[in-house]
Order: structure tokens, then C-alpha cells, then sequence
């Protein structure tokens, strides 16, 4: 690794997670939030802003490969559609609604002093590291369920350019969207200090998906260090068991980086490399972005009376989420803001896991809960 | 003409997971409409949820009631009243 990469990939991270941070606390966009809503309050209003985001995510990554900004499409760490994206999607859906938000929602609402979600975040490291136990049988389950091997999108599946089917999406969405704002409903009326309004902030969170991919050679991706801190705390406690675990010393990162052209590898196990060098720094940024908003705003305040239903309820989400994102594999915001917009199959059998798992997240929220 | 000084009923949401500020005014609201309605109770929630100041409202107001919502130190209180 070159000595310019190091401190070009920590900026970087630092900058986009700050920045994705920020934005995500003034606007309130919770990705978990916009599915729970649908079926909690049948309310799609959130959900339309995530529709915006992949719809502009969408456009940008295909005008960025038609300029070469995207020199590795599809991008690193994607593979084949299986049944275990399916599952870990619903896994996943169930605990991020459990959890009060998903793996960057907990942080940035960790980052403005919400106690849940250092719950939720204990959990994820949590499930990460209890991943790793089932990791063999998740493998074989994978490797038997593959569809379409060798075919990681849409358009390599129908064997036709990305263009075509970008474009087709894009003018469809633009037309739902169009309507929507001719009947006034992408502004919503404001009481909050400093709100950003969350069409603005779906925008702005598709260039930082953008500016990652071309920089770093990959979306925003934060999980698999989560799996690193977690196999560290149990090489703490059990350390001759942690090494003997398979998933610790697997390296799926493989790759050229686009930018500066160093050669990187990286995985779970708990080791500074790669995986490390881009993933931390995003959650860092994460984190200090959403503190200084809450900070700005006079709203960072840590809470101490939180019933324990809900420590417990976020605590137990954060594990399903923790062990779903390593079998999905990857979170939400990888396959929401990366995976989708590129139409990788991996991602959209995720989505359609899920949502049946949302709705029963938000079925036990609202019953067993909050009370 | 008589005025009737509405009681208060206060929830402190502050600090509990989402959607909690929702659920609970939509739960007191729904319990509560009829004497909101007549003005003789007054519902205050305080919430740090700011996701809360717009969804409260929203269904307060669909609901043909009055909101307020005020920030209040790190936190915001939302008044919910006869219209």
C-alpha cells in the first residue's frame, strides 16, 4: 500500500461519514424509519425520499460510468443472488425496526446522545461476532441457493448495458415525482430547528454515495467492521476459539484501488487493514458529523431514563442486525445506496426480504415495546 | 359564559426509541379526543425526537385538533388542544 493511500482513505471516510452524519440528524433520515412507517402508520412519505435517493443514486452512478469515473462496475465485495440476501434481509428488516434504526441510524442517533442506540450498537457487535459461529453453514447455504452464477446485476442477467434499464427507471420515477411535487408534497411543514427537508437531504446523501463510489471504488459499506470490533472483544475473552473460526480469517476485500492504484485486502478479522482504513473512518465521521448538528442545535443531551423494554428491544435488534448483515451479506445502506442503484440482484432480494421483515419489526414494536 | 381551565396531562418521551412519541400522543389522543375536543384537557408532550414535531402534528391537526410545538432547553414540547 502506497504511502498516500492511508491518509487519502481516512480523510475521505472521515469527510463522507461526517457529512452523511450531519445531513442524516438535521433532515431525521432514518432509513428504517421510512419501512416501519409504511406499515405502522401507512404512511409513504419517507419512503418517497428513499425512492428519490436510489432513483438519484441510480442516474449519477451510470453518468459516472459513462464518463470512466467507475472503472470497477460492478463494485468489489458483490456477488451472486442467493437465498441467504433473502433472508438476511428479513433478519435484518425485523432488527433495525427492533433496534429504533439501522446500522447508520443507530449512529448517528448515537451520535446526537441517544442511550437506545449504544444499546442497539452493543448488539450489533454483538450479532457480528455471533455470526461468526454459524458462518460454515451460511457458506454452504449460499453456495447451494446461488442464482444465475456469474450474473451479479440486472442488465448482466438480460445481457444488455446498464444504460438501458438506468434510463428506462429514471424517466418512470421522474414522472412519479414530478407528480408528487406538482401536488406539493415533497416539502413538509418545518417546527424543528436547522431542518433540512428530506428531499434536499436524499440528494445530497446520493452525490456522498457518488463521491464515494469514485473515490474509494465502492459505496458507503460500515458492517464489516462492526464483525472487526466484535471479533476483537472476543479474542479478549475467548481467544483461542476466535482464531479457530473460519469467517475471522476469511479476506473478501480484494481490489486496485481506483484513485491512488494500491493493491487492497481486507476482512472481518480483527487486523488493521484495508477493510479497517475505509470502514472506520465513515463510522467516526458518522458519529462526530451528527454531534456537531445535535451540538449546533443545543440538542445533544444524553438520557439516562430510558424504560428497559426498549434498551432490551434495541439491544436484541442490534444482534438480529449484526448477524443479519454478515448473511445478508452487508447492511441496508449498502444495498439501499449502492447495490440497488446498479440493480445487483444481491440487493434487491435483500429488499424483498426486507419488507415482510419490517412489517413484522413493526408489528412487535408497536404491541410488545412501547407500551 | 363559563371558561374551563383545561388539565394537563404531560408525557416525557425524551430518550425512547422510535416511533414512542408517535405511538404514545396518537394512543393519549385517541383515549383523550372527545374532552380535547371540548377543551377540557390539555395534552403536552415533550419529545427530542425530531422526526416526532412533524408527525405528531400532522395527525393531531388531521384529527381537527390544535398543535404547538415550542423547543424547550434540548428538547421540544408539543401542545396538543381544542382547535
Amino acid at each position: 500500500m502506497s504511502g498516500f493511500t492511508p491518509p487519502f482513505l481516512l480523510v475521505t471516510g472521515l469527510l463522507l461519514g461526517g457529512g452523511a452524519g450531519f445531513v442524516m440528524h438535521r433532515s431525521d433520515f432514518c432509513l428504517a424509519g421510512m419501512f416501519r412507517d409504511l406499515f405502522l402508520f401507512r404512511s409513504t412519505y419517507k419512503l418517497r425520499n428513499l425512492l428519490l435517493l436510489v432513483a438519484s443514486s441510480m442516474t449519477l452512478f451510470e453518468l459516472a460510468r459513462q464518463l470512466g469515473l467507475l472503472p470497477l462496475y460492478p463494485f468489489p465485495l458483490l456477488g451472486p443472488a442467493s437465498l441467504t440476501n433473502l433472508i438476511g434481509g428479513g433478519l435484518f428488516g425485523v432488527g433495525m425496526v427492533l433496534a429504533g434504526g439501522c446500522v447508520v441510524g443507530t449512529l448517528y442517533k448515537l451520535g446526537s446522545g441517544s442511550t437506545v442506540s449504544a444499546f442497539a450498537l452493543a448488539g450489533l457487535l454483538a450479532g457480528s461476532a455471533l455470526y461468526a459461529e454459524m458462518h460454515p453453514g451460511v457458506k454452504a447455504l449460499s453456495a447451494a441457493t446461488t442464482l444465475f452464477p456469474g450474473k451479479l446485476t440486472v442488465p448482466q442477467l438480460l445481457g444488455v448495458d446498464p444504460l438501458l434499464p438506468v434510463a428506462s427507471l429514471a424517466v418512470i420515477a421522474s414522472i412519479y415525482f414530478l407528480r408528487w411535487f406538482r401536488q406539493g408534497t415533497w416539502e413538509r411543514p418545518s417546527f424543528v430547528a436547522g431542518y433540512l427537508q428530506p428531499w434536499r437531504a436524499a440528494l445530497i446523501l446520493s452525490l456522498i454515495s457518488l463521491v464515494s463510489y469514485v473515490a474509494v471504488g465502492m459505496p458507503l459499506g460500515i458492517t464489516t467492521s462492526y464483525a472487526k470490533i466484535g471479533g476483537y472483544l472476543e479474542s479478549l475473552l475467548f481467544g483461542a476459539h476466535m482464531k479457530g473460526l473460519a469467517y475471522f480469517q476469511s479476506i473478501p476485500l480484494d481490489y486496485r484501488q481506483p484513485v491512488t492504484g494500491a493493491h487492497l485486502t481486507g476482512g472481518p478479522g480483527p487486523v488493521l487493514d484495508a477493510v479497517a482504513l475505509i470502514q472506520f473512518p465513515v463510522i467516526v465521521g458518522i458519529v462526530l458529523g451528527s454531534a456537531f448538528s445535535a451540538a449546533r442545535l443545543h440538542e445533544l443531551r444524553f438520557q439516562r431514563r430510558v424504560p428497559w423494554r426498549q434498551c432490551l428491544s434495541a439491544l436484541v435488534g442490534g444482534v438480529a442486525m449484526g448477524v443479519a448483515s454478515r448473511i445478508a451479506p452487508a447492511c441496508n445502506v449498502w444495498h439501499l445506496m449502492g447495490g440497488l442503484p446498479i440493480l445487483a440482484l444481491q440487493s434487491l432480494l435483500f429488499v424483498a426480504g426486507l419488507l415482510p421483515g419490517a412489517w413484522l419489526g413493526s408489528s412487535l414494536i408497536s404491541r410488545v415495546v412501547i407500551r | 359564559m363559563t371558561t374551563i381551565t383545561p388539565q394537563v396531562i404531560e408525557f416525557d418521551i425524551c430518550g425512547q426509541i422510535c416511533p414512542a412519541s408517535l405511538l404514545v400522543a396518537l394512543r393519549e389522543i385517541n383515549r383523550h379526543v372527545l374532552k380535547i375536543k371540548e377543551g377540557s384537557i390539555r395534552l403536552l408532550i415533550k419529545t427530542d425526537n425530531r422526526d416526532g414535531t412533524h408527525t405528531i402534528p400532522e395527525a393531531a391537526y388531521n384529527m381537527g385538533l390544535k398543535v404547538e410545538v415550542q423547543k424547550s432547553e434540548s428538547c421540544y414540547v408539543i401542545t396538543i388542544a381544542k382547535r
